[in-house]
């Protein structure tokens, strides 16, 4: 079974249409991966589609990098009782 | 005697959305004043206390001198309730009187005069409970009241309220700044130019169907042309403009491009060319250049509105265009349907194509679809440095009271931003 991470690094890649393989936990969205503002907002709300979660907007666009965005959903979908 | 304006979180305050969302019904505009100043002046009363939903009177309370939600203000007078939604023009209740009330099918209070001498009766300790109690112990009017009830109501009525108003008003002439030439079609006796206004050389002044009042320390700029009957506010300023016949824009405001009956509260930006048409326009809102709304089907049918996102209301009406809520912004191009809610506190970034017909109050919109975008934080940083362009101030009650409608809104933007993830995720897969 996929973890968080890997679901994160796979719903990444195809936001950024990136290849999965390249992406590792410490690369900064922004920096990194090259995320624009607008993508941004894309990668919320394909994570909260993907783990049939809600997120807090100012919460979740705080994250800069994918292990730590791993982290935000895992402690979201404990929150909202949501199982990974 | 003192008048009780009520606007009551009833079923039917959704028909106002999204423009009532953060102000009380009266304060809505239709010719050249606001709904409570007609109703004012026609019963003409000088003691006013006003009632509206809890979460606006904070805000409410820094923009007037009336008491505000105060059941305190119901005991000692003569009072005449009247809810906000009657049209002032067709209210021929005499101010003071034996004690009667008045409902609607629907079982909404539209007035209640109660002498003094009756106030022992009654539950006096709240608006609701006044009301309540009115409706059990006073005999029903006999006449009718007519209410307006939807937003289009006011934009429908616009151009014949502004002839009125332009009468009621009693002014004509110029005590303002002209350069010539201006050329004045029709009656110079159907226009007023205000104190401190500024006409600037090339405008056209059409006032042959209909009047024009330019109020205090507006600025027409050239090439200007304003049909009748029109009012343009104090201090708002038209960027050659092709102003239509049947608008009233409201004070502050930056109006370009073309536009046709309809309402513009007050300080928005229309600073462009686009074409808006028998829309209503909240406060603080900026439609980018090229912004244009359809106000007419191509096949001339009735136009329908959705106030709630899921029900389609027919406003019996073959031209109405959009209805837009405070502090709303819209990018270069963006395309509005016929019959668009833009909700408040919304941004767009357009399409190049036609929006959905119903945009949720904080939506972001972009890329086709609603999200969350970054969040109300975002929007309230730039509603403060919007409002500060104007020496407005974003004070901890508008905060509170945007943080309210946010909880009042969020349905149809869930339902909104869901529907859009699922498009967002079809696109990318």
């Amino acid at each position: 079974m996929a973890t968080v991470q890997d679901r994160v690094i796979e719903v990444t890649a195809r936001v950024l249409q990136l290849d999965a393989a390249d992406i590792t936990p410490d690369n900064n969205f922004t920096s990194d991966l090259g995320a624009e503002s607008v993508q941004s907002i894309e990668l919320v709300a394909m994570f909260e589609e993907e783990f049939g979660i809600e997120m807090d907007e100012d919460g979740a666009l705080a994250v800069t990098t994918v292990g730590s965005a791993a982290e935000f959903i895992a402690g979201v979908c404990k929150e909202q009782g949501v199982e990974v | 005697m003192r008048l009780v304006l009520f606007d009551r979180q009833t079923e039917s305050r959704i028909n106002f959305y999204p423009v009532a969302l953060c102000r009380p019904i009266w304060e809505l505009r239709c010719g050249m004043t606001s709904l409570g100043e007609k109703l004012i002046a026609k019963i003409g009363a000088t003691d006013v206390v006003g009632f509206l939903p809890e979460y606006i009177a904070d805000v409410y309370r820094e923009r007037s001198d009336w008491t505000i939600n105060d059941a305190a203000s119901l005991g000692a007078e003569d009072l005449l309730l009247v809810n906000a939604r009657v049209k002032a023009e067709s209210f021929e209740v005499a101010p003071t009187g034996p004690s009667q009330v008045a409902f609607d099918d629907n079982g909404e209070c539209l007035f209640a005069r109660i002498a003094k001498e009756d106030l022992g009766k009654l539950v006096t300790d709240s608006i609701d409970g006044l009301i309540e109690s009115a409706r059990e112990a006073f005999p029903r009017y006999e006449g009718e009241i007519a209410t307006w009830n939807y937003t289009w109501d006011l934009i429908l009525s616009n151009p014949e309220q502004l002839t009125k108003d332009f009468a009621a008003a009693g002014r004509s002439g110029n005590v303002g700044h002209v350069e010539e030439p201006l050329a004045i079609r029709g009656s110079r006796d159907d226009v007023y130019i205000g104190k401190d206004a500024r006409v600037h050389p090339m405008v056209v002044i059409d006032a042959e169907h209909g009047p024009v009042y330019i109020d205090d320390g507006a600025e027409i700029h050239p090439f200007t042309r304003i049909e009748g009957p029109c009012y343009i506010g104090k201090k708002s300023i038209l960027l050659g403009a092709k102003c239509r016949e049947g608008n009233s824009i409201g004070p502050m405001c930056r109006v370009g491009g073309e536009v046709e009956e309809s309402i513009i509260q007050g300080y928005s930006n229309k600073y462009h060319d686009g074409f808006l048409g028998h829309a209503y326009v909240g406060e603080w809102v900026n439609l980018g250049a090229l912004t244009t709304n359809s106000d007419l089907k191509n096949d001339y049918s009735d136009v329908s509105v959705m106030l709630d996102g899921k029900h389609a209301i027919d406003t019996g009406s073959r031209k109405v265009g959009s209805l837009i809520g405070d502090h709303t912004k819209t990018s270069i191009g963006t395309l509005f349907n016929t019959g668009s809610y833009v909700g408040a506190m919304t941004l767009i970034a357009g399409t190049g194509k036609p929006l959905p017909k119903f945009i949720p109050s904080f939506a972001w919109f972009l890329e086709g679809v609603v999200t969350k975008g970054f969040g109300k934080r975002k929007l309230f940083e730039t509603a403060k440095i919007a409002m500060g362009r104007r020496d407005h101030e974003w004070t901890p009650a508008q905060e509170a009271m945007w943080e309210e409608i946010f909880k009042i809104t969020a349905e149809p933007r869930m339902d909104a931003i869901k529907k859009g993830r699922r498009a967002m995720r079809a696109q990318r897969s």
